[in-house]
């Protein structure tokens, strides 16, 4: 496509980079045939290729308005559209300069500033996150009247427990293989059976589980909120927290949240200009892998028929079917496992959760999210499971229908 | 357009002849002098549709020949007044047919009464009607000129479709000059199974069959019996033979033959015969008479009611439209809505400003 | 002619009255639709300026995306009555500039009815908005075991509204038909606002088939609001052969010789080798990067036929000089050997910032001589050219590579376009087999085809539009447009349209 970039931006790098992304897109519009909410609203500004128009205008110079940043809002960021380009065009890294570059250019209302600031600095925070959380679930029967869609936000108190200090799982034999499991922020306190699942399956199977303390949030939610330099501190600190680790050996960084995966298996990518970390982020993006990822590698005998043929629809989160370099074997796994896997239509669609999207753009998300459901329980399945925390939480909140990590599924084996 | 060697070059006829200017100069006379002429080739169809308003005829038989035929193009071309005889004598030659079957109603049919009324034959459902063959064809427009629209090739959507147009239209948007048409191989086997059952039960299968890849290439129904034939290669005919069942039909070409050209009984026998075109799924229709059904349930023949009001107003609230073939009717033709009319007029006015061609051939408003 | 000409000349319609000014178009809309549904800031507007052929773009005046039928009446009456031309758009991925918006018109979006109304198994027909994407009809039937038959390389995204406009057709036309071969009945909103049904429920209608008429008119009679398309039992088997070959010239025979053997594959398409090495990149379909070319051949039906005759495309193809044949040995390689084929155009985004693509057809038996003259042209042009084409409809789409950040690429990529078209038609061929004229190919439209014949398209558009509102400046050009090509531009040393005077 032709493009025309100001002389400002043209050789900035992220000018050069929009550039070249720009460059191959041919217009053709496959790519609105997977957006979500282009299927929702039908607007072109709603869809990949409108929103490559709303930057690609705003890189030629137009002063973009709330409208611009609004539909750039409305991206889920899903990534449906990379993996349906015939063309390959890189739309998510484009559209996080096109939102950086219209955040520059624009001041959001006070509304939206106080959110996605409460966003950064207490979601992002696991104490801070886990002391909210508790607080929320408190206040939960307070929920009344105006408050009560609140309550759909919080999802159900769950034994849980903060750790504080590295925590290692230790395998039951010493195979003297070792992995890292990244925790992330959200995770422990809402979802703790996650990762505590993980880590004895893992350890059953002969390898040592590490979660150093100086890991937290994957920088995720800043990078999404356009605070592409406060997610770069995020990756710094991580690479930091597991480097030592690394070079003791440890095989992988297994992540069950696979938003937070695709985040972290971008850290090359994102710190290849950081002469400091770029090496070591590129060696931590490929030692980078989604949970399923890692069990299919191994043998898995002992999870012969646990499931008992219970039927579960699974919804593979976008981030693990889109973002290159996460492979996705939930559904192998649990067929292996002994459970009846339903089929279940427009999988490709998201849930409409995506990060902090459920918070930032509820009708959205909430539309999204119906659509996901009909679809999961179509066949009446007995669960419903996924593989990233934030689908986790957005689709329990509106269904009756169980729904849990896969892992917890493998429970009875580990 | 070049004269091609077909692979049988000997049937150069002397009566090929292409007089296109000789007609046009007719067309454009009568355009100057306002005279409504009525467009005549072997007038095997003159029974179809109104019999016209114009009192001098334009013969177009005398320009006849195929233009162009070769094989492996999967196109003819020939001049309308051709005998439809010759030109599938020509393509059987070659392995080769008109898909969409065209019935002849009479030895002098010509290709452009075929497709001028657009008849097509068993296959219908199956492999398409005159209209869908239709590439490319010459014609003369209401002023007596001479153009040309769609070509030779498979696909071409450059301009309107008004080629195709002229199919169906009964010479009223232009006299047809020359047609090309898409053919086909002729399926390696055929084979034809017949079954007892009532016209309910041959609603439902037909229905049913229509769901499945058979290789069914017709279907028909008349008192009590459905025939159903099947083609292509043999080794799938006689797999759906033994899988369909039935029992096989001997001389299955001639009866064929004889539902195309309407020589069954039940048309033979008519006085008042209606063609009724519906949803194939429609239900057995609540009115009185004999009926057989063709097209896989889409078409519904009815002998023995001249209640065209009555045939009319059912047929239309089955979202079909009722054509009489034999009896009288105040409109032979379905009648057309208030503001379907108002747009047919304008179109014919497009083609034809002086009203010229066919006029009242169709409907007495144009 | 002359008379016929100066009786319809379109061009007088060129200088309207001066319509109302913006403000006014506005409030006159918003005082029948919701006003976000309405756009008319340059910012909102932008994203509309081009469909799927980048290289032309106009900003609309404004935008309206209406979501019900009653909306778009409402719509085409305030336009017709303020004189304001309206360009229809499904979902923007038409190739020929057939949606490129104008600057003093409304761009009608389609693309909020994406709703499939009603499936009717007992008559295999479904009833869908125009919005709806041509695939999502068949995924929405899929399971009944029916299908829709077109599938344009674009069907993922492109939609069945777009499909009717254009008459598009896609890789399985050869055996089942085109856009037009495969609906039933129409529902268009016309210029002034009026519903009308086209077509019905049986298999023919009374009077004028304005269901051919409609299909492939590029938006310039009628905007089509519901579409009801017939479906077909998926077959019970479907073999692909994929075929190499180290010359051109034998693929093409090959082509020929396997329609003259009597098969009609369901698909039939060719690649050469810089579309195979483009295409394999993105879909890893196994396409031998070694190939001058390849071929596609699909064989569908009863499964006993299919194995047959796959069998006799084998032996065929062997005697044509392939030097590889493999066949699919199940459906997901069958698809694999497709999806190449599929993502053909855009996968040229990879090796080269932008591409034109061109849709000529021609006798098949012209195919090697074509395709041989396309490389000729492209040496004479300086500009690179891959071949990715219906091979079987001798449907030909050379994609002109270039790169339109390159001043005067673009200019020179057009003259290399018209040269083709020119060399189909020469070939007794046709400028646009399926994605239409739109404004791509309006100045070949002149050499396509005589004055009389556009005039007389012209005389059908006004008995539809005759105050030329409905998609004016596409698919059939002025003959004012004509005689200004023809100035720069003669075809075969003759001069198109003597008769009119030169500007």
């Amino acid at each position: 496509m032709q493009t025309s970039i100001i002389d400002a931006i043209r050789n900035t790098p992220d000018g050069r980079e929009a550039n070249r992304i720009l460059r191959a897109c041919t217009h053709c519009g496959f790519c609105t045939a997977t957006c979500p909410t282009y299927q929702l609203t039908g607007d072109e500004r709603d869809g990949p290729r409108g929103r490559i128009y709303l930057v690609k205008q705003v890189l030629e110079g137009h002063t973009p308005t709330a409208k611009t940043q609004h539909h750039l809002d409305r991206c889920l960021t899903c990534r449906a559209c990379e993996t349906t380009c015939p063309s390959g065009v890189e739309y998510a890294k484009l559209a996080d300069i096109g939102r950086g570059l219209v955040e520059q250019q624009l001041t959001r209302p006070r509304r939206e500033r106080l959110l996605r600031w409460v966003l950064r600095h207490v979601v992002a925070h696991r104490q801070r996150f886990a002391l909210l959380l508790a607080l929320g679930q408190a206040a939960r029967p307070l929920m009344i009247g105006r408050l009560a869609s609140l309550k759909s936000k919080i999802p159900p108190r769950r034994a849980s427990s903060v750790p504080s200090h590295d925590r290692i799982g230790h395998s039951a034999a010493s195979s003297g293989r070792s992995m890292l499991l990244f925790d992330g922020c959200v995770q422990p306190s809402a979802t703790p059976h996650t990762n505590a699942a993980a880590t004895r399956l893992l350890n059953r199977l002969g390898v040592r589980v590490i979660t150093p303390t100086g890991a937290g949030c994957c920088g995720a939610l800043s990078q999404h909120l356009s605070y592409r330099d406060e997610a770069l501190d995020y990756a710094r600190a991580n690479i930091d927290a597991w480097w030592p680790h690394i070079r003791a050996g440890a095989e992988a960084i297994i992540v069950s949240a696979s938003g937070c995966g695709a985040e972290i298996v971008e850290y090359g990518y994102l710190l290849r200009n950081d002469p400091a970390y770029a090496e070591r982020a590129a060696r931590v993006s490929a030692l980078t892998r989604d949970l399923s990822d890692v069990l299919a590698a191994e043998n898995l005998s002992r999870l012969d028929d646990i499931g008992h043929g219970q039927s579960v629809a699974y919804h593979p989160p976008c981030t693990l079917q889109n973002a290159p370099h996460l492979h996705d074997h939930v559904a192998e796994i649990l067929t292996q496992a002994g459970y009846t896997l339903k089929p279940v239509a427009n999988a490709h669609l998201c849930c409409g959760s995506a990060g902090s999207y459920s918070l930032l753009q509820p009708e959205m998300a909430g539309a999204l999210r119906e659509n996901k459901l009909r679809s999961l329980t179509a066949e009446n399945p007995d669960v419903i499971v996924t593989a990233n925390i934030g689908c986790q939480m957005h689709l329990e909140s509106a269904t009756g229908v169980p729904v849990r990590h896969w892992i917890e599924l493998l429970e009875p084996a580990a | 357009m070049t004269l091609t060697t077909s692979r049988d070059n000997t049937r150069d006829d002397p009566r090929d002849n292409d007089i296109a200017e000789s007609l046009a100069a007719a067309v454009t006379e009568a355009f100057e002098n306002s005279t409504p002429i009525a467009i005549r080739g072997g007038d095997t169809k003159a029974f179809l549709g109104e019999s016209g308003s114009a009192e001098q005829s334009l013969d177009i038989t005398g320009h006849r020949g195929v233009v162009s035929y070769e094989p492996g193009e999967l196109v003819i071309t020939a001049r309308a007044g051709t005998p439809l005889a010759d030109i599938e004598r020509t393509l059987a030659d070659s392995g080769q047919a008109l898909a969409f079957e065209p019935p002849y109603f009479g030895d002098a049919a010509t290709l452009g009464g075929t497709i001028a009324t657009n008849l097509a034959g068993p296959a219908r459902p199956f492999t398409g009607a005159a209209r869908d063959f239709v590439l490319g064809a010459r014609i003369i427009n209401g002023r007596g000129e001479i153009l040309r629209f769609g070509g030779e090739v498979m696909k071409n959507v450059a301009g309107y479709d008004l080629s195709r147009l002229m199919a169906g239209a009964f010479g009223t948007l232009g006299v047809l000059l020359d047609v090309s048409l898409k053919v086909l191989p002729r399926p390696r086997a055929q084979v034809t199974q017949r079954f007892e059952q009532d016209q309910t039960a041959a609603i439902q299968n037909f229905c049913q069959l229509g769901r499945k890849p058979w290789p069914i290439t017709a279907s028909y129904w008349e008192d009590g019996t459905t025939y159903l034939r099947l083609a292509g290669a043999s080794s799938s005919v006689s797999a759906a033979q033994k899988s369909l069942g039935g029992e096989m039909l001997s001389d299955d070409v001639a009866f064929w033959r004889d539902v195309r050209e309407q020589q069954r009984p039940l048309f033979t026998d008519a006085k008042s015969l209606w063609r009724l075109s519906v949803a194939p799924a429609t239900p057995v229709l609540d009115i009185a008479g004999t009926t057989a059904m063709d097209w896989g349930g889409a078409l519904r023949w009815l002998a023995g009611n001249d209640d065209e009001q009555g045939i009319r107003q059912r047929i239309s609230q089955h979202g079909g439209h009722a054509t009489v073939y034999r009896g009288q009717a105040s409109s032979r033709l379905h009648p057309l809505s208030h503001s379907m009319m108002a747009v047919h007029t304008r179109l014919k006015n497009a083609l034809d400003p002086a009203g010229i061609l066919n006029p009242g051939r169709m409907y007495a408003d144009f | 002619m002359n008379q016929a000409a100066s009786l319809f000349d379109p061009a007088e319609h060129a200088e309207r009255a001066s319509p109302p000014d913006k403000p006014t178009i506005i409030a006159a809309l918003q005082a029948q639709l919701p006003a976000e549904m309405i756009l008319t800031e340059a910012e909102d507007l932008r994203p509309f300026e081009c469909d799927g052929l980048s290289a032309y773009r106009q900003v609309p005046m404004i935008a309206v995306l209406p979501a019900t039928i009653e909306q778009v009446q409402a719509t085409m009456r305030v336009c017709h009555a303020m004189d304001v031309p309206v360009v229809a758009r499904g979902a923007g991925t038409g190739l020929s500039g057939g949606a490129l918006p104008l600057d003093n018109g409304v761009l009608l979006s389609l693309a909020k009815f994406n709703r499939v109304l009603d499936i009717d198994t007992q008559n295999r027909r479904a009833t869908v908005q125009p919005g709806v994407r041509n695939l999502a009809i068949s995924e929405a039937v899929d399971h009944l075991d029916l299908y829709y038959a077109p599938d344009p390389s674009s069907q993922i995204a492109c939609s069945i509204g777009g499909n009717v406009a254009e008459n598009s057709g896609g890789v399985h036309c050869l055996k089942y038909g085109l856009t037009t071969h495969n609906i039933l009945q129409l529902e268009i909103v016309t210029v002034d606002g009026e519903r009308l049904t086209l077509g019905g429920a049986s298999l023919d209608s009374p009077g004028y088939d304005l269901l051919a008429l409609m299909t492939g008119s590029e938006g310039l009679l009628g905007v089509i609001v519901e579409v009801v398309v017939k479906l077909l039992p998926k077959p019970e088997l479907a073999k692909v052969a994929m075929v190499a070959f180290d010359d051109v010239r034998a693929a093409g025979d090959a082509v020929a010789a396997i329609i003259n053997a009597g098969c009609v594959p369901a698909g039939l398409e060719m690649l050469d080798s810089p579309a195979i090495i483009a295409t394999e990149e993105f879909v890893h379909a196994g396409y031998p990067l070694d190939a001058a070319a390849i071929l596609l051949c699909e064989v569908d039906g009863p499964a006993a036929e299919v194995e047959e005759d796959i069998e006799r495309v084998r032996e065929i193809v062997a005697g044509c000089g392939a030097t590889d044949v493999r066949i699919s040995r199940d459906a997901t390689e069958r698809a694999l050997f497709w999806a190449g084929r599929k993502a053909a155009f855009p996968a040229m985004g990879r090796i080269s910032p932008d591409y034109y693509c061109m849709d000529g057809t021609i006798p098949r038996k012209a195919l090697a001589d074509v395709l041989i003259g396309i490389g000729e042209l492209s040496k004479k042009y300086g500009q690179r050219v891959a071949n990715v084409f219906h091979a079987g409809d001798g449907n030909l789409h050379p994609l002109i590579l270039y790169d339109a950040n390159n001043p005067g690429e673009l200019e020179n990529t057009e003259a290399f376009g018209g040269a083709i078209c020119e060399l189909c038609l020469e070939h007794g061929g046709t400028i646009t087999g399926e994605h239409g004229v739109g404004v791509e190919k309006i100045d070949q439209m002149c050499v396509q085809f005589p004055a009389a014949e556009l005039t007389q398209f012209h005389a059908v558009k006004a008995a539809f539009d005759p105050r030329t509102l409905l998609n004016p400046g596409k698919a059939v050009p002025t003959l004012h447009r004509c005689a200004e090509f023809g100035a720069m531009h003669v075809h075969n040393g003759q001069v198109p349209f003597p008769e009119l005077e030169r500007l």
